[in-house]
């Protein structure tokens, strides 16, 4: 069987069994989205490595199916996100949310295992189609927009691509998605068809100006809806930027400055699932960083990042699912002292947020400290000591921030209950996975692109990340980080949380863009307005002069008397006789 | 959503004074303790000088999660709006 479906794009299962759905009514779908998930990640794990799924349009050879090394991790995480969210979301009794989940991160899963262009647009326009659906779930006439900002810049990010696929094609001949950049190692050196896909996953990766629409949707989703999100479109952009431009040296610096900025935006940010949406930028630095490095360590850190990145990110928005689930709402300003009533969940974010942080044991120490590796193997010291500054930065937000103003602090006083079965079961899944991979971490590289291989001494050996250096290293940084924290919360120094909207890009867009564009319409109103009064009233002058002329007392259209008529009649006979006979 | 806002008399172990006090004294011992680890190994993958100076990880964390915070407090009078700002 697996002969005929590895012809098929890897998560068709959960694309076509979505439409199946509604036949199942609301109480079954959310069962059989899970079990949807569970059989195509089945069917995943048994396919054979390779390109498949060889088909011809307009003479061009496409590649529905190419499993290998990157592909595969990233296929294989999707796919455990898939579960975990899925698990997390059986309580919904939404059917179109899923639906729409099982159509969304089943197109990422064909996305990341498509082997030419087209077949990626397909797939990127559809995760971007899909996933707005569990945006706009929530119902609110600010998800509604806050959605329709989202659409327009994914479905952007797909027109680039298609449009750079097709100079590409015009270039080189070939639709193939390969290694794009060559021997590149500026963009300047990039065909311009390259340059636009890179701008297309710049975009879906969320580069620093280009990054708001995460920030502006993801938090506006419904609690289960975020995680989802949180799992798939930036991954796949990673993936993507992996896949198409490792090497590229602008990429370290575009990192760099995506692992710094969020971490200020998010120590203001009162909204606890906007400030995940910040750290969740902060994180694709993280990756986009060993990507710009480009040697097979920094790659394999990349990836193995994103791995670990999925689980521990989807368990914290998970956790602050919970919250909004059970509370209504995860500013902190209205939150406070829920580990009395949600004990479970505040223990789950808790393991999330050590993961997330760096702490050894943790799934983020095993993957993150790779990254740093590679930039120091580089000797890139600026950008070794950025990403050393960004792992604080992580710390404070996520490592810090999320659980205590959620979960500790000033007690709020609300008295909730603790969140259901089925998403403790999800976040409980979630944080064994975190543990898991902070422990038995040979499991996770032996699936990485290459052996992660290090330099020491002047020769290459397996990279081990428990070394004495990197685990007492990292616990300085991360601890003496905690006790800034007490240090400035004793001292009174730390910010409290207030009420507000923070400006950031998405400002332009929502304030003088719309200002600018509704004043040229203004104008061009007022112009259209006068040029038809213009035009009416010239008509109107001119019919005035024809019903003039034609009206009944006109020249032309007035009855004439008899022996008028008799008279000209006359007249006219004889003039006719005058010129016969002369 | 079936929250009550009466406040619990009953305090949790991480609301007692005294518990927090001894976590804190924790985290300064585990503090000072890691700090003094340096002088126990050799960094012998250390990339740069830097990294073999005493406890350079330690204070660097430090300065720059106060730094972080402080950057966050500049930029708040500059950013921050009304929450119903993009509403009205």
């Amino acid at each position: 069987m697996i002969d005929s479906l590895k012809h098929l794009p890897p998560g068709f299962i959960m694309m076509l069994g979505a439409l199946l759905l509604p036949m199942l009514g609301r109480r079954l779908s959310a069962a059989a989205a899970l079990v949807l998930s569970l059989l195509s990640l089945g069917l995943f794990c048994a396919m054979p490595a390779g390109e498949f799924g060889q088909l011809e349009l307009f003479g061009n050879q496409l590649n529905l199916v190419r499993i290998d090394r990157l592909s595969f991790i990233f296929g294989l995480i999707f796919h455990l996100a898939a579960v975990i969210a899925s698990i997390y979301a059986l309580h919904v009794q939404d059917t179109k949310q899923h639906i729409a989940a099982m159509i969304y991160a089943g197109g990422a899963i064909a996305a990341a295992c498509a082997g030419d262009f087209v077949t990626l647009f397909v797939f990127w326009e559809l995760t971007a189609l899909s996933s707005v659906v569990l945006v706009w779930a929530t119902g609110t006439e600010r998800s509604y927009r806050s959605g329709m900002r989202y659409l327009i810049v994914q479905v952007l990010s797909g027109v680039l691509l298609l449009s750079g696929a097709l100079l590409q094609l015009n270039e080189t001949g070939s639709l193939a998605f390969v290694h794009l950049a060559g021997d590149a190692t500026s963009v300047l050196e990039l065909s311009t068809g390259a340059k636009l896909i890179l701008l297309a996953f710049g975009i879906k990766a969320a580069f620093p100006l280009l990054h708001n629409w995460l920030q502006d949707a993801y938090p506006e989703a419904t609690a289960t809806g975020t995680v989802f999100l949180s799992a798939f479109t930036t991954k796949l952009a990673i993936y993507s930027l992996a896949r198409g431009f490792a090497g590229v040296e602008e990429l370290i610096y575009i990192g760099c400055a995506m692992t710094l900025f969020p971490i200020v935006f998010a120590v203001i940010e009162n909204d606890l699932r906007r400030v995940l949406a910040y750290s969740l930028n902060n994180q694709l630095g993280f990756m986009v960083v060993g990507i710009g490095i480009g040697t097979p360590l920094a790659i394999n850190g990349a990836a193995v990042h994103a791995f670990c990145h999925i689980i521990y990110k989807a368990l914290l928005f998970m956790s602050m699912g919970a919250v909004l689930h059970r509370v209504g709402t995860t500013k902190a300003t209205e939150l406070g002292g829920l580990h009395k009533s949600m004990p479970w969940t505040t223990g789950f974010c808790l393991i999330g947020a050590g993961s997330i942080s760096g702490f050894p044991l943790l799934s983020g120490f095993i993957s993150k400290s790779m990254i740093i590796t590679a930039a120091g193997q580089e000797h890139l010291f600026w950008v070794w000591i950025v990403l050393l500054i960004a792992s604080a930065g992580v710390m404070e937000h996520s490592g810090i921030k999320i659980p205590f103003f959620a979960f500790f602090a000033h007690d709020s006083g609300k008295r909730v209950k603790e969140a259901p079965l089925n998403m403790l079961i999800a976040m409980g899944l979630a944080a064994a996975m975190c543990i898991g991979l902070g422990i038995f971490y040979p499991l996770l590289y032996s699936l990485l692109p290459t052996e992660p291989m290090a330099m020491h001494h002047g020769h290459e050996e397996p990279y081990k990340p428990y070394t004495a250096a990197h685990v007492i290293t990292m616990l300085q940084l991360l601890m003496f980080a905690v006790l800034a924290f007490v240090v400035l919360m004793t001292t009174k120094l730390y910010p409290s949380e207030v009420r507000a909207t923070n400006l950031d890009t998405d400002w332009f867009y929502r304030k003088p863009l719309p200002w600018v564009l509704g004043s040229i319409g203004a104008a061009i109103g007022w112009f259209d307005k006068k040029v038809r009064a213009e035009f009416i009233d010239c008509g109107k002058s001119f019919i005035g002069r024809l019903a003039d002329g034609f009206g009944e007392k006109g020249l032309m259209g007035g009855t004439w008397a008899t022996n008028a008529m008799a008279f000209w009649a006359a007249m006219l006979l004889g003039i006719f006789l005058l010129i016969y006979y002369s | 959503m079936n929250d009550s806002t009466s406040k619990d008399e009953t305090q949790s172990w991480f609301e007692k004074r005294g518990n927090v006090r001894t976590l804190i004294g924790v985290l300064i011992v585990a503090c000072i303790g890691l700090a003094v680890a340096d002088l126990f190994y050799e960094n012998d993958h250390a990339h740069f000088p830097i990294e073999k100076s005493f406890a350079f990880q330690a204070w660097f964390g430090f300065v720059v999660f106060v730094v972080i915070v402080f950057l966050g407090v500049a930029l708040r009078p500059i950013i921050k709006r009304s929450e119903d700002y993009y509403d009205r």
